[in-house]
């Protein structure tokens, strides 16, 4: 699955300008410590993190897409950095744990 | 000499905590590494050696899946990125050049000590590139490590730790204060 049919399929709203890309398994964290020790390269990485560090984070492991849950306010400052290192910020309403069931369901698992 | 054409994988990850210290004698900066969140004030000499911040992070090594070899890099506190503060600062100056071949530039840093600012070798640098780069579709971007002495001026540097400190809050993040 590619980050484009999961956010038609999962109406989630594209916050970075970003090319889309394969995804391979999901990781779940708001530590970025725990990120950059455990997701591997085309991971979503789902999260409630908002600090523009997510970017160099995410950028670091090469994850696929971050997706910021439940309706969190995300700083342009974030939005800017990730189009500038063309990593996907992704929205949703859904809180993390509904998010991950949806996931789940479309069989992406952790990798 | 090796003729292995190492792949690397993170091992011995160890969580914990990078703690900040500050003196207010001799106005003297450590870092360390602890399991445990540390907070008490301690005198060691003339020093009164005070907490500035705790952040939790982790430490590793790297090994080569293929030939075992294990490179070491407990001595590294973290990786922070860049927000070119300083146009001089030669940091920023790789950054500008590598970023045209989309290459992302991060700073390895060691921990803070007397002897401070102790280069990380090229050599375990260019390990590192590989682990990040190994994993990445090349086509898109790669990633560069540079040693943290590059800096031109800690003093002035406003550049970012890719540490979990003050994450948690549900107000919008401010700006951190500076660590040096």
């Amino acid at each position: 699955m590619t980050t484009k049919e999961l956010i038609e399929i999962v109406k989630l709203k594209p916050l970075s300008k970003f090319e889309h890309r394969e995804i391979n398994g999901v990781f779940v964290s708001d530590m970025l410590s725990d990120v950059m020790a455990g997701a591997q390269s085309g991971n979503l990485w789902v999260t409630v993190q908002t600090h523009k560090s997510i970017v160099p984070a995410a950028n670091l492991v090469d994850v696929s897409a971050i997706i910021i849950t439940s309706g969190k306010v995300i700083p342009q400052e974030t939005v800017d950095l990730a189009t500038k290192h063309d990593i996907a910020i992704l929205s949703t309403e859904v809180s993390t744990f509904e998010l991950v069931g949806k996931l789940y369901s479309l069989g992406l698992v952790s990798s | 000499m090796s003729t292995c054409q190492h792949e690397w994988e993170m091992t011995n990850i160890q969580f914990g905590i990078i703690v900040f210290e500050k003196c207010s004698h001799c106005n003297g900066l450590r870092t360390y590494f602890s399991p445990i969140v540390v907070g008490d004030d301690y005198r060691e000499g003339d020093c009164l050696w005070r907490v500035m911040e705790n952040a939790q992070s982790f430490r590793f090594d790297l090994r080569c899946k293929k030939c075992n070899r294990l490179e070491k890099y407990d001595d590294i506190m973290g990786f922070m990125y860049c927000t070119g503060c300083l146009p001089d600062c030669k940091v920023e100056i790789l950054q500008k050049k590598y970023a045209i071949k989309k290459t992302w530039v991060m700073v390895a840093f060691g921990f803070l000590t007397d002897s401070f600012p102790k280069p990380i070798s090229p050599e375990r640098l260019m390990i590192l590139d590989d682990y990040f780069n190994q994993k990445r579709d090349t086509s898109r971007s790669t990633i560069k490590i540079l040693s943290y002495d590059l800096i031109e001026n800690f003093s002035y540097c406003k550049g970012e730790f890719i540490f979990d400190v003050g994450m948690l809050s549900l107000e919008p993040p401010t700006e951190r204060k500076p660590l040096f």
